[in-house]
């Protein structure tokens, strides 16, 4: 329900009148005294001034995903406004903000709220043209940026009406553009931050500079209980630019003139610690833990039972899937600005968690969290990493310390080694066949581990539901088994570990597309038809909260099928592998990746055939985008660097020994859009990455006759 | 500390560094050159890619004491308003996503384009396999190689 307030007042702030709509996301309410705080702080608002400039405040923050220009576009939609002549600013954290970033949600979650404000405002410039001319308000409309009177030929700018409409009170249900009348959603846009981009101006967090700042490296334990056993805290001190070293409870801090001067300072401190105990943290113990604790019960997150008449199961195939730890590695590494000052502090910083980040920064500091002032920037690769907001609180405190505002940056090492890595998970899947080979049965077990980016809900809130969430993928396995059952068993993990792009989704897709394929070539059929068939049945399924349409999967995998030549052979030495998922019930993407071995027996993802069924498109640049980053993040997992830890410490440190895909890994890419008309939007930052390794496994299978049943490919894997 | 004298962007400046200071570390502290930036700060992503007689120089592999008396051009100094050939063609094909590593990997391409002005596929993948985009953008960054050529050939 929308709720409006009826008074406005004209905002001197803003050097005249100003029309403010504010919108949360289920409000809708105009402004009383310009934005003053605490008194009209919506999270989201859009100001147009009188001379005509719209100021659309982001309520989310932009890491590559195009969510500053997909936003403004749904707005400037609804708007009639004039593309060349919108302005964007970005939020800030309040106590009922939801800046969150993540789980792709945004464009999802905007879409109404956007449109509603957006007609909103443009039917009370409307109305206020309609009564300056004395006419009725239906023979008047707006376009781009002007509201015209079609009979009289007349037309008023936006600007010269918005004082009059700041008298007028906000529309309860102002009236949506009908989807044929669109004129900026579904065309191809170029990115909003494109010109700074290319020209060096994009400012991120490592950008910032304040007034009186000094920079920060933090040298920190190298495992849990780690102690120093030894520095070279003399020869540090007297590096040049070197101001202070300060021992915190977080690492030791060592604070400088200048970025240099604090990394040098660091290296020559040179920082001995103590030997790792011999518990401490190894991915091989981890393995054999997550492996005993796949084959439990768990949580049982799905269960359907076979319905009477199903025949018996006779035989049993089973497998153990591993997916394993990674870094994110977005090329801007971990930092922040932070200036504390009394009781308070303000921030700049590259973030996807800014409520996240206020609080946690407010309970370190011990201050109210309002009087922490969070300015979020550009983000230089986000991917679910900076969700976790350790390198804010790691600023907070040095910037607390040294009674300055302080630049915290993290080397690459750091960044690698200090992750709030992707976690490792085994999966166990079984399936049961009837006397006639037919499948009856699904079994997919997920152990995993909670994420410790923040606090996890007590106990009592465990439900259903919560496991479900940990364990996208896995429960809402969209084929039509008689009988299913899926089920979660967490496992501790000491390290830092959350989510990362496409969160939970890539392991359990990775595990549950490559067992399908087993299943079907278990039968001798091909596996892409033996999905379709397993599509068939109930058109709309219900998986939790997760509605899942059948009929979108099989969409794009009949158009993949239809537009790879599947079903021929490809060349000597390479394979062809599909695999589909629907991400969320949201969005729907199917692949068929061809690979080819070198002589070494190197695998090289040739080409991939996509199909995306993302809804209602807003930018099919933007969609593209995303699903050509989406399968190079895929190439990454599949066929480069995993994290390994000894000693409670990762092994890699930089992308020498950690490899990400590079420009001679990039496949040839043919993206198919469907759906595009669809009456609402779903995202697309995430939704590219789940099915594209286990395309790529399924396709490697094809080739070599190797089942790839852990990550990444390694050239033993394929030995014969 | 020492004082070092070097052009960037053609301006003369001087700088008071530690003479084993990243050039990198001057340009964006020093200077407030941000453009140029850190990914690696070990010459293995091409994020702080600048150019030197067009030829392309990872700036965090030279020291101070080395860069005295040099001339160098970064992002900021490319063209004014965006308008260089490989500006250009990144704004066409839309190549940006975070956009983070972008302005070292213009910088990359231009000087693969100023070492081998119509490159092949292999040239183009072989030079900028040294960058990392962790986006994934490469597809469009090729796109946007071939068009810069083009334009940068048609012109001569």
């Amino acid at each position: 329900m929308m709720t409006s307030r009826r008074d406005f007042v004209k905002t001197a702030v803003f050097g005249g009148a100003s029309l403010l709509i504010g919108f949360d996301g289920s409000r809708l309410f105009g402004a009383t005294k310009g934005n003053a705080p605490g008194f009209f702080t919506p999270n989201n608002w859009i100001r147009i001034d009188g001379d005509g400039l719209v100021t659309l405040t982001i309520g989310k923050c932009e890491m590559g995903q195009g969510v500053r220009t997909s936003l403004a576009m749904i707005l400037a939609e609804e708007l009639e406004a004039d593309w060349t002549r919108i302005r964007l600013v970005q939020a800030k954290p309040s106590a009922d903000s939801d800046l969150g970033t993540g789980g792709s949600d945004s464009v999802t979650s905007s879409w109404k709220p956007l449109r509603q404000a957006g007609a909103a405002a443009r039917e009370m410039l409307v109305d206020a043209a309609a009564a300056r001319w004395n006419v009725d308000s239906a023979t008047c409309s707006a376009s781009s940026g002007a509201i015209v009177h079609t009979p009289s030929n007349r037309r008023l700018d936006y600007g010269s009406l918005v004082a009059d409409a700041t008298k007028l009170p906000v529309p309860e249900n102002p009236p949506l553009k009908n989807a044929s009348n669109f004129k900026i959603v579904g065309q191809r846009t170029r990115r909003i931050d494109g010109p700074d981009i290319v020209s060096g101006k994009a400012q991120y967090g490592i950008d910032i500079k304040i007034p009186g700042m000094v920079y920060a490296a933090l040298e920190r334990p190298p495992f849990t209980s780690a102690k120093a056993k030894g520095m070279q805290e003399e020869k540090a001190r007297v590096v040049p630019g070197v101001r202070s070293i300060l021992h915190l409870p977080r690492g030791i801090a060592i604070v400088a003139d200048n970025t240099w001067s604090a990394i040098k300072g660091r290296q020559i401190l040179a920082v001995e610690w103590d030997n790792p105990p011999k518990d401490a943290f190894d991915s091989d113990e981890h393995w054999k833990q997550l492996e005993v604790a796949s084959r439990e019960t768990g949580f049982i997150t799905r269960e359907e039972k076979s319905p009477p008449g199903t025949p018996p199961v006779t035989k049993t195939l089973e497998a153990f899937y591993r997916y394993p730890f990674y870094a994110h590695a977005p090329v801007e590494t971990m930092n922040c600005v932070a200036d504390v000052r009394g009781n308070r502090c303000t921030i700049w910083v590259p973030t996807q968690a800014p409520e996240r980040l206020q609080n946690q920064v407010a309970k370190l500091l011990g201050i109210a969290p309002a009087n922490v002032d969070v300015n979020i920037t550009l983000v230089g690769g986000g991917f679910g990493r900076r969700l976790a907001v350790d390198y804010a609180i790691e600023a907070a405190d040095i910037s607390r310390a040294t009674k300055a505002p302080v630049q915290l940056l993290w080397s690459r090492a750091d960044d690698m080694k200090y992750g709030h890595f992707q976690a490792a998970s085994v999966h166990y899947l079984a399936a049961g066949f009837d006397a006639e080979n037919k499948p009856v049965s699904w079994k997919h077990t997920k152990a995993g581990s909670f994420h410790n980016i923040s606090p996890l809900d007590p106990p009592e809130k465990r439900d259903t539901g919560w496991y479900q969430d940990w364990s996208w993928g896995c429960y809402d396995v969209p084929y039509a088994f008689p009988s299913i059952k899926t089920g979660y068993v967490p496992v501790e993990l000491a390290v830092k570990h959350g989510p990362w792009r496409s969160v939970f989704a890539p392991s359990s897709v990775f595990a549950r597309e490559c067992f399908i394929d087993e299943i079907a070539h278990a039968r001798n059929i091909d596996p892409l038809a033996f999905r379709l068939e397993m599509l068939k049945g109930t058109d709309v399924i219900k998986a939790g909260a997760t509605t899942i349409d059948r009929r979108r999967l099989r969409r794009v995998l009949e158009t993949v099928r239809d537009n790879s030549g599947w079903g021929s052979q490809p060349n000597n030495r390479s394979g062809r592998g599909v695999a589909c998922n629907a991400y969320f019930g949201h969005t729907y993407i199917a692949y068929v990746v061809d690979i080819g071995l070198d002589h070494g027996n190197n695998v090289r993802v040739e080409r991939v055939v996509a199909a995306v069924d993302c809804g209602r498109v807003i930018n099919p640049t933007g969609v593209e985008q995303q699903m050509e980053g989406g399968i190079i993040w895929g190439i990454s997992s599949a066929l480069k660097g995993e994290i390994i830890f000894r000693g409670g410490t990762a092994q890699q440190s930089n992308f020498a020994d950690f490899a990400v895909a590079r420009m001679r890994d990039t496949p040839a890419i043919e993206i198919h859009i469907i759906g595009a008309d669809a009456e609402r939007p779903f995202g697309m930052g995430e939704p590219p990455v789940p099915p594209i390794v286990p395309a790529i496994a399924n396709a490697v299978f094809a080739a070599t006759g190797k089942r790839i049943r852990s990550l990444p490919i390694r050239l033993e894997q394929l030995k014969a | 500390m020492s004082k070092f004298d070097f052009t960037v962007n053609g301006v003369r400046r001087a700088v008071e560094a530690d003479e084993d200071t990243p050039l990198l570390w001057l340009l964006r502290d020093n200077l407030g050159l941000t453009g140029t930036k850190f990914g690696c700060g070990v010459g293995v992503c091409g994020a702080c890619t600048i150019l030197e007689n067009g030829k392309a120089l990872r700036a965090c592999q030279i020291p101070a004491s080395e860069a005295a008396s040099r001339s160098f051009v970064t992002i900021e100094g490319l063209s004014p308003d965006a308008s260089h050939p490989c500006q250009r063609a990144w704004l066409a094909e839309e190549v940006a996503q975070c956009g983070y590593c972008q302005a070292g990997m213009i910088m990359t391409a231009c000087g693969l384009l100023h070492e081998n002005p119509n490159p092949s596929d292999d040239d183009i993948d072989h030079v900028m396999s040294d960058s990392v985009c962790r986006c994934g953008t490469y597809t469009r960054m090729r796109k946007a190689i071939r068009r810069a050529a083009l334009e940068m050939s048609s012109k001569k």
